[in-house]
């Protein structure tokens, strides 16, 4: 996993599942949208979802965000081709979005990735080693951080030196 | 600027030499210094050691590979917001 794709791909799991976390999160005070009488879209809306989760569940923070069907749809874009399979599969990415939930402590998404890893069928040794790198690197990562500790192994990893997809590497640029 | 002096690998006693050689051969990296948090971690062994048996453990290959681990902790790293 040496090129920036992989990368990138993580960062949108990592966004996109702490957007979702938020609301799922915080947004008690906002009722939740009643799905049986929600207009058809909505209803369609969580029907894909449920169709790409293979469950009954629909990601809690979409149960708030679709009183804006709109919104909530282009949300739901984003949250399915972030953790559809391409360069990361879709097991590593729910193990992401599992550790990411655990790292900022959302009960909800914890609950929701767990389910998600154990569906891609992810064993309790599995769960377990995303837990034992989760909570190391919250050990390390705290240490650094009180001893204010300067980031001083960039140099381990080759810089990627490929262009965005369908963009033109930097050799090229003469060429635009 | 870190609160403490980071001490060259030079300073620490042999004990902690073979944490620095554990170091480089799990980064399989040839440092010119050992990395800051190896140093810190050597500066005393009783927690050093075992905190990074827990780590190795951790990393070691099983249901994920320690590729995907390391985007795990990296991951993990960036919502701790931890720039090291």
């Amino acid at each position: 996993m040496t090129g920036d794709a992989f990368w990138y791909e993580a960062a949108q799991v990592v966004g996109i599942t702490n957007a979702l976390n938020v609301a799922a999160d915080t947004l008690d005070g906002l009722e939740a949208v009643d799905e049986a009488g929600a207009p058809a879209e909505v209803r369609a809306l969580f029907a894909e979802m449920r169709d790409f989760y293979e469950s009954e569940t629909v990601p809690p923070g979409f149960r708030f965000i679709a009183h804006d069907p709109a919104y909530a749809a282009e949300v739901w874009a984003a949250t399915r081709h972030a953790f559809a399979d391409h360069c990361l599969t879709r097991r590593l990415k729910e193990a992401l979005a599992f550790a990411v939930s655990v790292t900022s402590r959302s009960t909800s998404g914890t609950v929701f990735h767990l389910s998600e890893l154990r569906r891609l069928g992810v064993g309790p040794r599995g769960v377990m080693e995303i837990v034992g790198v989760t909570q190391m690197f919250s050990s390390y990562t705290k240490i650094a951080d009180t001893l204010q500790l300067e980031p001083d192994m960039g140099g381990i990893a080759p810089e990627d030196p490929s262009p965005p997809p369908g963009g033109i590497p930097p050799g090229d640029s003469a060429l635009r | 600027m870190p609160t403490v002096r980071l001490r060259a690998a030079a300073e620490y006693p042999p004990s902690s030499q073979k944490l620095f050689e554990l170091s480089r051969a799990w980064f399989n990296y040839d440092f010119v210094e050992p990395p800051a948090m190896s140093r810190v971690m050597a500066w005393d062994v009783e927690f050093g050691a075992p905190h990074g048996r827990a780590m190795k453990r951790a990393m070691g290959p099983g249901e994920f590979t320690r590729g995907e681990k390391e985007m795990v902790a990296a991951v993990v790293s960036g919502i701790n917001a931890c720039e090291y």
